[in-house]
Formats: structure tokens, sequence, C-alpha cells
């Protein structure tokens, strides 16, 4: 590659539409380094903004950067510009979906196989399907019959999602392809109506501890007495979310008010 | 093995979904022990020849009660299948044979020693033994005297669990729980409702019962399951519902039921605790 060559990419790389195709044309075809790093730096805020999205997860923030530049870098090569599209509409689906496999391989708190992993999350797509269809939650039995699975497996996926920690509310929502709409925006403000009144002080020292959302869920499962399916189109979030969170909330909510003497 | 009481005992009846049931406990024992993922495939898959063989011919079709004991201690974990049915054929201790279906090359090979004897009333007790290193965790038990039978429910197909000691029901019970939810039909809604109530049992029992076991009996029907703890000491039952309330949160037993009854005797209290799904 001729330092002429990469001196003519590097001067255009504030430029335009027209711009952007020269680059990609200087990568894919020539596959010059220079023009690669100059469409790494210009979609790096995008990129970053990308892996914000999933930043109150449990991965150290550098780690989802990453990902999302791996994600980055895959786009970049694929990109073909003679099809019509905007680079952008190509890379977010590309970086997020690199991020979701990065979720699925190490996302889980504890080991889940592979296999079991990919069950589990067409358990809980179904599972969403189902619910829209018939107007409440599916049973196990129907479920088992739509996947062509075991009861016994629709079973150890049900158990298998309470170990995934990191669907997160900021996990792209299942069947939302453009990946606009997280699991964050459906929340809304709800939680704030709720406020904590006449309890005893330890319980109101527990509850501290308890995230805002998991208060809300408890407030509407436990006072409003709302099923957990009308509780998760509220959140705009699964019923198996909602399934995990009140468990694990009422967990640590014990956890709190136990008399230490009691253990 | 057994001369402490059992771990985990379950009263079932012969049907495939009571298969589920024991390989649903096995996986909540193997969760408590941290039984290697590999022994614990070991042990379910062994555990299911055994019952599969009490479903398909102990009673040659006909209902019968299956019945599982499972013990802890010694870096082994043991379990008992017993059935009342027809009995081992003349030759059946020949591991050569494989009769009648049951997989007996398969439990031979997954165990550390198996042993198949007469049950004390007719029928067939297979006994298995797996390498188990984590039930030193486990507490051994005091033998509290034999079984307390819990109410009996005439004409109705009832599920017995108990779990010793209580804290071992932690990752067993909720499982079984889910597990017979979906055999009444749930919607996943109120399975995980089952699932939080069973949360909530295993954690305010111990305080409710005299010993270190929890006893539940189960009745499954279409959309609705019935638990029958029991027993529990005299005033205890309504305390249990009372102390699941956790402030704002309150009775978390009680919201998660569609009834709930406290039945006294001279000697003890049952509660009884109904879920449904209306949907």
């Amino acid at each position: 590659m001729s330092s002429a060559t990469a001196t003519h990419s590097l001067h255009i790389d504030r430029g335009t539409a027209e711009d952007l195709d020269h680059l990609f044309a200087h990568w894919q075809e020539r596959r010059d380094p220079v023009a690669r790093e100059a469409l790494v730096k210009r979609f790096m805020p995008l990129t970053r903004s990308l892996a914000r999205r999933y930043d109150r997860s449990s991965e150290p923030f550098d780690d989802l950067l990453q990902v999302a530049s791996v994600g980055l870098l895959k786009a970049i090569d694929r990109f073909d510009p003679l099809r019509g599209h905007s680079f952008p509409s190509f890379a977010v689906p590309t970086i997020l979906g690199e991020m979701r496999r990065y979720f699925r391989d190490c996302g889980w708190s504890v080991h889940v196989p592979r296999g079991d992993q990919e069950r589990a999350l067409k358990v809980r797509d179904a599972q969403e399907t189902l619910s829209s269809e018939y107007g409440h939650a599916p049973t196990v039995s129907q479920l088992s019959q739509y996947l062509e699975l075991e009861t016994e497996q629709v079973l150890d996926a049900l158990q298998a999602t309470q170990a995934y920690e990191s669907l997160s509310l900021d996990a792209p929502r299942p069947g939302s392809e453009d990946d606009t709409i997280t699991f964050g925006d459906g929340m809304g403000r709800e939680d704030e109506r709720y406020e904590l009144v006449d309890l005893d002080a330890t319980i109101v020292a527990a509850i501290q501890h308890i995230p805002a959302r998991e208060r809300a869920m408890l407030h509407m499962r436990f006072v409003e007495d709302s099923t957990q399916t009308e509780i998760a189109a509220r959140l705009g979030i699964s019923q198996m979310q909602v399934s995990r969170l009140l468990r694990r909330s009422l967990d640590q909510l014990r956890a709190l008010t136990r008399d230490p003497s009691e253990v | 093995m057994a001369d402490s009481p059992p771990n985990v005992r379950l009263e079932l009846v012969n049907t495939a979904e009571s298969v589920v049931l024991v390989r649903e406990m096995l996986s909540g024992v193997g969760e408590a022990i941290e039984l290697d993922p590999s022994d614990l495939n070991d042990a379910r898959t062994a555990v299911t020849e055994a019952c599969n063989n009490v479903v398909l011919h102990a009673y040659r079709g006909k209902p019968g009660p299956l019945e599982i004991e499972l013990y802890l201690g010694g870096s082994s974990l043991d379990v008992l299948v017993r059935d009342q049915g027809i009995g081992l054929p003349a030759e059946p201790r020949s591991l050569e044979v494989d009769t009648g279906g049951i997989g007996l090359h398969v439990i031979q090979t997954l165990t550390q020693a198996v042993e198949f004897t007469d049950g004390p009333d007719g029928g067939t007790e297979v006994w298995m033994q797996f390498s188990a290193p984590g039930t030193s965790s486990i507490a051994p038990l005091r033998d509290d005297g034999g079984e307390a039978r819990t109410l009996a429910l005439p004409g109705k197909p009832t599920t017995t669990i108990c779990i010793a000691p209580v804290s071992l029901a932690r990752t067993i019970l909720p499982r079984l729980i889910v597990t017979l939810a979906a055999h009444a039909h749930f919607s996943t809604d109120r399975i995980s409702d089952a699932q939080l109530l069973a949360d909530a049992l295993v954690e305010h029992a111990q305080a409710a019962i005299s010993g270190d076991k929890l006893s539940i009996d189960v009745t499954v029907e279409p959309r609705d399951l019935e638990l029958h703890v029991s027993p529990l000491n005299a005033g205890r039952a309504r305390r249990l519902i009372e102390e699941s309330s956790l402030g704002e949160v309150a009775g978390v037993i009680e919201k998660l039921t569609d009834r709930h009854e406290v039945v006294s005797t001279d000697t003890h209290e049952t509660l009884t605790l109904r879920l449904s799904d209306r949907r």
C-alpha cells in the first residue's frame, strides 16, 4: 500500500456519504488499514452509545465496548454500499447481535450449557408469543407442544432462566428487531408512586436495599394484586423476567429481615 | 445405609409424571450438595430406569404406589426405589438379563453399588448408591420415631413430600411444587407464584415444626393445587402465614394462595393452602 493512497484516504475522514463510500471501497477492495481506521473512528461514538445501553449490567463497560467494537469491525467488513442502505442501519443490528451473543455465552451467573441457554431463550420467546395470542400466560404443556419439546425440557428451561442474571432491563426485547426499545423504556415513572408508609424500622431499612423497579413489582403483585402477566405488560418486560425479579427481591428482603438469632 | 431417617421421601403413584418429579428432586439435591453435573446426570439416569420399571411393569399397567427414599451421608447419595407390585421374577438378579425392560445394565454401570431385593410388603426394592463428596455439608438426622402420617385424603391422588433437614428443602421444594403446578395445567404465571409460595414455606416452616422435617401432602387436580403442611405445633400455622409478611409485601403466603385453612387436632395443626389458576 503506497503512502500516497493512505494520505488520500485520510483527508476525507470527516466527509459526506460519498466520502464514506470511498473509505469502504479503500478498505474492502484494497485492504487499506488507514481507511478502516478512519471508519472505526467515525463510528466509534455510535458503538459507544450502543455499548452504554448495556452499561447497567454486571459486565465492566470496557468489556462491553470491546465486544461492541468487534461488532463494528464485522459490520465494516461486511457492509455493501451498493445495496443502497446507510451504514448505520446495517451496523446497529450487527453490533447488537454481537453483544447479544456475548451475553448468551458469558452472561449466565452459573454455568448453563449452551444448548440449555438456547432452549431457555426459545422458551422465553415462545412464552411471549403465546401470551399475546391467548391473552394469558401459556401452560407448560402448551409451551412443549409449540416448541416440540418434552415437558421436562420446558421445566428445566424455566429453571435455567432463573440463573440468567444478565438479561438485564437494558437487553433488547424479544421480537423488537430494530432494537430501539429496551426493557427499561417500558418502565416510565411507575416506581416513583410507591411510597413507604407505616412500616417497622427493620422493613424500612431492608426495603431501601431493593431497587426501585423491584419495589414497584412487589407493590403491584402483593398490594395491588396484579398478576405477573399484567405486571409484565405494564413494565414492558417478559413474565419470566417478572418471575425472576420477584423471586430475587423476596429472597433479598428475607435475608435482610431475618432475625440473626434464628439462623 | 438407612440407620437414620431419609433426607427425602416421596410417596407417588406409578405415572410418567411421577418420574419427572423424581428427576427434579434429584436435581434439587444435586444443587444442594453441589454434585458434579455429570454425576448428577448419572444418578438421574439410573434412578429414572428404576422408576420407569415401576411405571411400566411392576403393576402390569394398573395404578400402584411408587416410593422413593434418598439418603445423604458418608460421601454418598443413596436412593431407594420401592414398589408393591408383582415382585422380581425368579432370575432377575442376574444382571446379564435385561428383565422386563428394566435397564439393569444402565443401573449397574452408573451406580457405585446396586441391590435388588423383595420389598417388606411384596414388590421390589432397588437400592442404588452414588458417589457424592458434598454430603458432609448435610447435618446427620436424628431418628424422630418414624413417620407421622400427614393428612389422609381419600380418593384424591396425593403426592407426599418429606424433606429433612428443612434447610435442604430450599433447592428441592420449589422444583417439586413447580413440577406439580405444571402437571395441574397451571400457566407459567401461576407456576411462578407456586414457586414463590414454596420459597416462603421453606423460609418460615422451620419455626412452626417440632423436628427438622418438612412434610407436605399435595393433591393435584386440573388448575388446582392443594398443599397440606403438617404436623405443625399448636398455634404455629397461623403464625407461619403471618411471618411471611414483609412489611409492604403483606402476607406473601396469603396473597399467593386462593384459600388457606388451619385444622387443629389434639396434638398438632395442619395448614392447608390452595392455589388455583383462574385465567
